[in-house]
């Protein structure tokens, strides 16, 4: 299909959508403040202590499994002092997120989309450091978000996504082809025009739109690429929007593959297999990390 | 190889393993014998460990672990503990996500290649076969698809086994409930009859599609004639061998697989490091390999 007639589709599309949320400000101080000397994240302490319901997410957050601590922490300071600066910017990012989806279970159900963006983010930067790419928070971050797009299509395009879902039952199939052909457009186009909205960075905008695509990036090949793999990755490990997304995947014909192993030529020893284990045996960390987001906030 | 199938023993007084000690064994036997313990499975691996730790006399984890690291009774205890931990894998309709993946897309795909050509075969060889539960599952899966996917198609299963008396309960098809304990009711109603409480026969049209045989995968001569497989599966038997004979049996599986097939390792197990000219394609819930 076209690609300009599916970005036209995609921004009409998004005008249509009723009630679309705005982008916490938290949020966007954080993706504001990551290029800035650390000195100023200060500033993001400061806004999860003004922020209550704020400050009791990252508190659940910080006391899941997938941060281990050995006791239990009780107060935003001492998951300052705990994570250090770096990791409580991710932490305030994501809890900050949370309302954007809330109450915006479409087709595909919140929970799910929580648990396939934490993998992707946890992945990505897993593989992030892996390739030595310099900004492994940037990794982490993006794969937050890099579909946002579909929750909004699942949401607000309901009838289409569920005669698409059912039209590939039993059969595999990658969600990205599928909705050009139901929809015309894709969760890239309609979450590009989202993350415009929501004035992200180009570089964010561009892993939105290229997370499928990443030989087609200019800004960031590589970012685009991890996020590429750690998507796939996520989808045969059982983050896969609770089965809705059936991929099959041979790394060595996946073209981000290639872009990562020409910026990091050490990949191609990767061990595959084992790392496909390791981040079986990391899911139920992820599930239950999402669980104590939603704990108690009615998700 | 074979495998008994007796009900997992979860309880005992095991001595509680550190997830250090932990990490550093899964870390040995992942190098050693390129299977994977998952972390949902400490508990099993501690409660196997203790049987282990008695018999050698080891007081701690770490102990053992020096133990079976050392020399040659260091690999032979290595073996036993193997033996211990993959006890009751073998069962009908053991992998499930690996089932699905074949049936949705790996299955049609191939039928799809060889249909084109007119060559209207599959062949399928379960390698360590054990008492047949997989050949079996595979034959079942088949025999659904016998009237629209395969009709008009000769199916070929080939069970081996070094081990003689399996090769006899194969051939025989009597099954207790334990093996029969992940099959999906539809089809321990259409394929078994319980002839006594426990005691499933499995019904003749499955075991026609399947034959067995005594093989050992060492046997170079004798691995030469298993040919032109679509589908190969060797599931938990490759743990067993050292390096070098795994390369080479590895290989021998590598030729005697069409150049479209697939070949299928157990749900923990790696071939990382093992041959470099098999693939590794990614499904949900699994992995497998192809040219």
């Amino acid at each position: 299909m076209e690609k300009a007639a599916m970005m036209q589709t995609a921004q009409e599309m998004v005008a249509s959508f009723v009630d679309l949320p705005t982008i916490p400000q938290v949020a966007t101080r954080v993706i504001e403040l990551l290029d800035k000397p650390g000195v100023e994240l200060d500033e993001v302490a400061d806004m999860i202590l003004a922020d209550q319901v704020l400050a009791a997410r990252v508190i659940k957050m910080v006391n899941s499994p997938l941060y281990k601590p050995a006791h239990e922490i009780k107060s935003v300071k001492r998951a300052l002092i705990y994570l250090g600066f770096r990791h409580i910017r991710e932490l305030a990012f994501t809890c900050s997120f949370v309302d954007v989806f809330q109450g915006r279970d479409g087709i595909l159900d919140i929970k799910s989309f929580w648990e396939h963006s934490f993998g992707v983010g946890v992945v990505s930067k897993i593989i992030a450091q892996r390739v030595r790419y310099p900004d492994t928070e940037k990794a982490y971050l993006v794969g937050i978000v890099h579909d946002i797009g579909e929750v909004f299509l699942s949401f607000y395009r309901q009838d289409a996504f569920r005669a698409l879902l059912d039209s590939v039952q039993g059969q595999p199939f990658r969600l990205v082809q599928k909705e050009a052909e139901f929809l015309g457009t894709s969760h890239n186009e309609v979450g590009l025009c989202i993350a415009r909205k929501w004035n992200f960075p180009a570089d964010y905008c561009e892993v939105i739109a290229l997370h499928h695509a990443p030989e087609e990036a200019v800004l960031d090949p590589t970012l685009c690429a991890i996020v590429n793999i750690a998507d796939l990755f996520c989808s045969v490990c059982q983050l896969d929007y609770g089965g809705h997304s059936w991929v099959s995947f041979n790394l060595a014909e996946e073209k981000a593959w290639s872009i990562l192993k020409g910026y990091a030529p050490n990949l191609a020893d990767l061990d595959v297999e084992r790392f496909c284990y390791e981040l079986e045996d990391r899911v139920p960390e992820i599930q239950d990390m999402v669980k104590s987001i939603f704990q108690g906030i009615g998700g | 190889m074979a495998f008994e199938s007796k009900p997992m023993d979860m309880k005992g007084s095991a001595q509680k393993i550190s997830d250090k000690d932990f990490e550093q064994l899964r870390d040995y036997i992942y190098n050693v014998c390129g299977i994977y313990f998952h972390s949902s499975k400490k508990y099993f691996l501690e409660s196997r460990l203790s049987r282990r730790m008695e018999v050698t006399g080891s007081k701690t984890h770490a102990e053992y672990y020096q133990y079976v690291r050392g020399g040659a009774t260091g690999s032979a205890e290595l073996k036993k503990l193997l033996d211990e931990i993959t006890t009751n894998e073998t069962c009908f309709f053991r992998n499930m996500p690996q089932l699905n993946a074949l049936e949705n897309k790996f299955l049609p795909e191939i039928v799809a290649v060889k249909g084109k050509i007119g060559f209207k075969k599959l062949r399928i060889w379960s390698a360590g076969s054990s008492s047949g539960e997989e050949a079996y599952t595979m034959a079942m899966l088949l025999l659904e698809k016998r009237a629209t996917l395969l009709k008009d198609w000769i199916i070929e299963i080939v069970g081996t086994d070094i081990n003689e008396t399996v090769i006899g309960q194969a051939k025989e098809g009597v099954y207790n409930s334990y093996s029969v304990r992940n099959t999906p009711d539809f089809y321990l109603k259409k394929y078994f009859k319980e002839e006594a409480p426990g005691k499933f026969v499995l019904s003749p049209e499955v075991k026609k599609l399947a034959t067995f045989n005594q093989l050992n995968l060492y046997d170079d001569n004798k691995m030469l004639f298993m040919k032109s497989f679509d589908f190969i599966f060797c599931a938990n038997v490759l743990i067993y061998f050292d390096a070098a004979s795994k390369g080479k049996v590895v290989q021998h599986f590598y030729n005697n697989l069409q150049s479209y097939g697939y070949f299928f390792v157990g749900q923990s197990e790696s071939l990382h490091g093992v041959n470099d000219k098999f693939k590794t394609v990614h499904f949900p819930g699994g992995f497998t390999y192809n040219k």
